[in-house]
């Protein structure tokens, strides 16, 4: 496939043109943070963005989804959105993610509202212009990506290169096509970028490398540490909310007023969350703070690496600046164990 | 299917709660349909002691309220507290923070000793009669209550949050209230009122009440990390959770 190189004024009449024709969703600021949002002006759009409160998941797996209406009598249909979108700013971490999540709904029993929504979106990803103050991808080998998006975008000075990796991408890169190749100089500054990004995104330094952390866990259940942090845990579940990895959800029912119609839907779920592991008779499996904090970690560093061979922290940092009690680094956490198994 | 019978009973309270109900507008009709009101002071005139459900607005704060509400135990098989007064004292668990007799003075000068006026420290309704289900906030979030109606309508247990006001700002995408510098209760707070307050700049006043089990003592030692005291916080917390645990 080809990379195009845009100077601004041609790169913001490129969003335009997909703002006209698709559905597109980008990074815009709100206060002094920036979240993706529905993208109404290429001028609005901020790839210059450190981090968004949330990560892209909200339109994979909305926080709140119905999965299906039903009517007592006559029973249920499945309820799709079928609308196509456009991703315009993800971040390399956070497509590291998203491909991690797309295995894990595909996997075993495929996961049709997600799925459906995943072939429905085109990614256009964009390398990070600036670190935000607890990123620590440079640590899990997420600064950089190079699979799973439709498009990437690098800024060089000042112009965009665009990376056009997919029949999809190319689709939105239609009224571009005529324009230049990137010349071989840029691509080398591309790949300063990629090698300066891989240091500039440890904010944070984690003294192991990720793929050691299923065996450093598998040590480390009857730590200490676990007991210590979760004392000033409220279980608020921030952490899991703003997590890119983080999936888990709980499945409600509502009725209408003529109680006869009514609605399944899925709402964020969270194993910080006091009542999580809740089952029928009231039973909660994981009742204890520590045993709540303690699973997070383990999930993200054990359990799902031995499903799909990777670790489940992209290195974003949104655990540790939404965390208000301070106790959610994954970095500080993992190093003490390294420094106190030894 | 007969209509269950519901009456509406205000104690000490603004009656705001009740009010949340008309706002249900048009959908009215629609209670309406599952439901037979036979006392409710704001929207209609008529009485009745034969009720299946009553709903309990507002603290008590006297001797007679606390007579009264017994007795609308032993009719009612549902009893449902709603708002905050009714669920953890509300606001009027501020003068608890007080010497009654100061209290009297304050507010009623040289009447304070009238016999009419006589209070005790503010209960809620749970502390003296038993309730079957509480809807929290100051005022109730009516698509709460509305679930609520229907779920005792189907016969279903209803679910109320046992997590933190957090979870819903989170899905609201809000900046956080603390990377302000401002004291939100939000993270002790029971959710399920969608994270009013914070989503329109206010922080969380904490109306709904604490969780099953809130992490109070973090929420002290977090404070000098924001350069606050404990007694910030308590400032925060007196206003709707005065007789919620602080030591």
């Amino acid at each position: 496939m080809t990379v195009k190189k845009l100077e601004k004024a041609a790169f913001d009449k490129w969003v335009s043109a997909c703002i006209t024709s698709q559905r597109v969703f980008g990074v815009q600021a709100k206060e002094d943070r920036f979240v993706f949002a529905p993208l109404a002006n290429a001028a609005d759009l901020r790839l210059d963005y450190d981090v968004t409160i949330l990560p892209p998941k909200k339109y994979f797996q909305p926080p709140r989804e119905t999965l299906l209406k039903f009517d007592r009598n006559e029973g249920f249909e499945s309820v799709f959105d079928n609308q196509p979108f456009v991703l315009f700013g993800v971040h390399p971490y956070d497509m590291v993610a998203i491909s991690q999540t797309d295995k894990l709904f595909s996997q075993e029993h495929c996961d049709t509202h997600y799925v459906n929504r995943r072939e429905k979106a085109t990614i256009v990803a964009c390398d990070v212009q600036n670190a935000s103050k607890d990123v620590f991808a440079g640590c899990m080998g997420t600064a950089t990506v190079n699979d799973g998006f439709d498009i990437l975008i690098t800024k060089i000075d000042n112009d965009y290169l665009v990376d056009i990796r997919s029949e999809k991408g190319q689709a939105l890169a239609e009224t571009i096509k005529d324009a230049e190749d990137a010349d071989d100089i840029s691509l080398k500054l591309r790949k300063l970028v990629w090698a300066d990004n891989a240091e500039l995104l440890q904010k944070h330094k984690l003294n192991v490398r990720p793929d050691v952390l299923p065996k450093l866990l598998g040590r480390s259940y009857e730590h200490p540490v676990w007991k210590e942090k979760s004392e000033r845990c409220y279980s608020c579940g921030s952490c899991n909310l703003v997590c890119p990895t983080c999936y888990c959800f709980d499945v409600r029912d509502d009725v209408e007023w003529n109680l006869q119609k009514g609605e399944r839907y899925r709402v964020w779920d969270g194993c910080l969350l006091a009542e999580f592991a809740v089952v029928a008779g009231k039973h909660n499996f994981r009742a204890n703070r520590a045993d709540r904090y303690r699973h997070r970690y383990y999930r993200k560093g054990k359990y799902v690496p031995e499903k799909i061979g990777e670790v489940a922290c992209v290195g974003c940092g949104r655990c540790i600046t939404a965390c208000t009690a301070n106790i959610a680094n994954p970095v500080e956490v993992y190093n003490k164990l390294v420094d106190e198994g030894k | 299917m007969s209509k269950l019978k519901v009456a509406f009973f205000d104690f000490a309270c603004c009656e705001g709660c009740q009010l949340q109900v008309y706002n249900l507008e048009e959908e009215i009709i629609d209670l309406l349909e599952l439901v037979e009101p036979v006392e409710w002071r704001e929207a209609m005139s008529d009485q009745s002691d034969d009720y299946d459900v009553a709903i309990i607005e507002g603290s008590i704060t006297r001797i007679e309220d606390e007579q009264r509400l017994k007795a609308i135990r032993e009719k009612a098989q549902v009893l449902i507290a709603l708002g905050a007064c009714a669920t953890t004292g509300g606001v009027n668990n501020l003068k608890n923070n007080f010497d009654m007799q100061d209290v009297k003075e304050c507010v009623y000068g040289k009447d304070a000793n009238m016999p009419h006026l006589d209070t005790y420290p503010t209960k809620a309704v749970n502390e003296v009669v038993k309730v079957d289900y509480m809807i929290p906030g100051c005022p109730i979030n009516i698509k709460e209550f509305s679930y609520i109606v229907r779920c005792l309508a189907l016969g279903k247990e209803p679910k109320i949050p046992d997590y933190a006001v957090c979870v819903e700002c989170k899905m609201k995408e809000n900046v956080c209230r603390f990377e302000y510098g401002e004291i939100c209760l939000g993270p002790i707070t029971r959710a399920g009122c969608d994270a009013k307050c914070p989503s329109s700049g206010m922080w969380c006043f904490g109306c709904r009440g604490f969780v099953d089990n809130p992490n109070v003592n973090a929420a002290k030692d977090v404070m000098a990390e924001y350069g606050k005291t404990h007694d910030d916080l308590r400032g925060k917390m007196l206003l709707f959770g005065s007789k919620q645990e602080f030591e």
